[in-house]
């Protein structure tokens, strides 16, 4: 015999739920024909019957969760390369800071202001750090 | 004098034509209703009272069963308490997804307009540049972090969402199946078993109907169930959530080649009001 699927679990955890509470409204009908005894008896009935309901949904929960590894994995790898691709454009940001101190530094050189290229040169230094530096320069 | 002249000119016109390319390529690029897309399904995904509830679940229905019931609760409990990782994971993964995407379609512009102002500090310090050309290059440096990486991110958010779609799509059906397969009747069942314990305390042969007790029973016997009842709305609107999620993803996979397309923010726009009103409904009925 095959083994059942989750949805075929599912299903069974909702028949025998539904036969637990078929019971619980007999029991209500039909009590002033029933003894204490009796009546204690199948209030255990029902009780084992919405355990033992509860019982299946969490074993078919367990297969959904076993079954969707495969896509899961395939998610996370996904979740990766958004990741890989964030780090490449905080990549970019620091080139685009270098571009930014070249124009700086050629502002410097164009000025002729000699005396005044150390600061541009500083800016510069900054970039590039931050480009080859492991962590970068950023916060976030 | 006249060098230095010339030299601010030749830099003005070229800052004017890097900013005028910046500015055509930011133009062409819209990412806002994808971002905002994102943004809502990362918080939707990681809602995750309705998981920690089922969890929690058993501890809840010790009080309404006897004594002689409670060593079998005790081992559905560990059982649910073993799925607990599983189930963040899969809720987890979804939300990592979705906050991938929104670093995309967003560009984490916070970090570039940092950077750009800590150069334009530097350049405040150089007296190489008048204040409008340091201005000037501090504004431009920030257009184009976000303008080359718009064609960037363009490129990448369109092969992470063909990529990504089908293992969301999937993990995202395999949560809905746990949630209303699983969790919802279980709380039906949950549902049941406090209508028995408090119909066998009014209705037992034998047990006198002394009427300010039957009174207090009926009282709690409502106020439990309600309680129960707004459980499951939290578990379906959660489950409306998912789907909107599901559904928002789908149509941006179809359309991907327009991801960066007014008019496809146009179009998506209904998807993300439609989210928006099962996030915002979720969070009004758990409150």
């Amino acid at each position: 015999m095959s083994k059942l699927t989750s949805d075929e679990t599912f299903q069974l955890g909702n028949q025998v739920r539904d036969a637990a509470i078929a019971l619980g409204d007999w029991r209500i009908e039909n009590r002033s024909g029933l003894s204490r005894l009796q009546w204690d008896e199948l209030d255990d009935k029902e009780i084992t019957l919405l355990n033992f309901a509860s019982s299946i949904y969490t074993s078919a929960i367990g297969m959904v969760l076993d079954d969707s590894h495969t896509s899961l994995s395939r998610l996370q790898s996904r979740v990766k390369q958004a990741e890989s691709a964030i780090q490449r454009i905080k990549s970019f940001k620091q080139a685009l800071d270098l571009a930014s101190g070249l124009v700086l530094l050629a502002g410097a050189i164009a000025s002729g202001n000699v005396a005044e290229i150390p600061a541009s040169v500083v800016a510069l230094e900054d970039a590039i750090e931050a480009i080859v530096s492991p962590g970068g320069s950023d916060e976030t | 004098m006249v060098c230095v002249s010339h030299a601010s000119n030749r830099l003005w016109r070229t800052l004017a034509m890097v900013a005028l390319f910046a500015a055509v390529l930011q133009g062409c690029a819209n990412f806002k209703e994808v971002s905002m897309f994102a943004s809502l399904s990362a918080k939707g995904a990681g809602y995750d009272s309705v998981t920690q509830d089922y969890i929690g679940a058993i501890d809840r229905r010790k009080q309404y069963q006897p004594q002689k019931f409670q060593g079998e609760l005790e081992v559905l409990k560990a059982r649910r308490e073993a799925q607990r990782a599983g189930l963040e994971v899969l809720q987890e993964t979804i939300t990592d997804y979705m906050q991938g995407v929104e670093g995309l379609a967003s560009g984490n512009i916070r970090t570039y307009d940092k950077s750009s102002k800590d150069l334009g500090d530097r350049l405040n310090k150089a007296a190489l540049l008048d204040s409008n050309e340091k201005d000037a290059v501090g504004a431009l440096s920030t257009l184009l972090a976000r303008s080359v990486t718009a064609v960037y991110r363009q490129h990448e958010l369109r092969k992470l969402i063909q990529d990504g779609n089908q293992p969301l799509q999937d993990v995202v059906t395999a949560t809905r199946k746990i949630v209303k397969n699983g969790i919802i009747p279980d709380l039906q069942a949950e549902s049941a078993l406090i209508e028995r314990y408090y119909d066998n305390f009014m209705l037992a042969p034998g047990n006198p109907a002394e009427p300010v007790a039957m009174a207090l029973a009926r009282e709690s016997k409502a106020g439990e169930l309600g309680r129960v009842r707004a459980r499951i709305q939290t578990a379906q609107h959660y489950d409306a959530v998912l789907e909107r999620i599901a559904a928002g993803h789908q149509y941006l996979y179809e359309h991907r080649e327009m991801i960066s397309n007014d008019k496809l923010g146009r179009q998506f726009k209904p998807y993300v009001e439609a989210l928006r009103t099962a996030f915002k409904d979720l969070l009004d009925v758990s409150r």
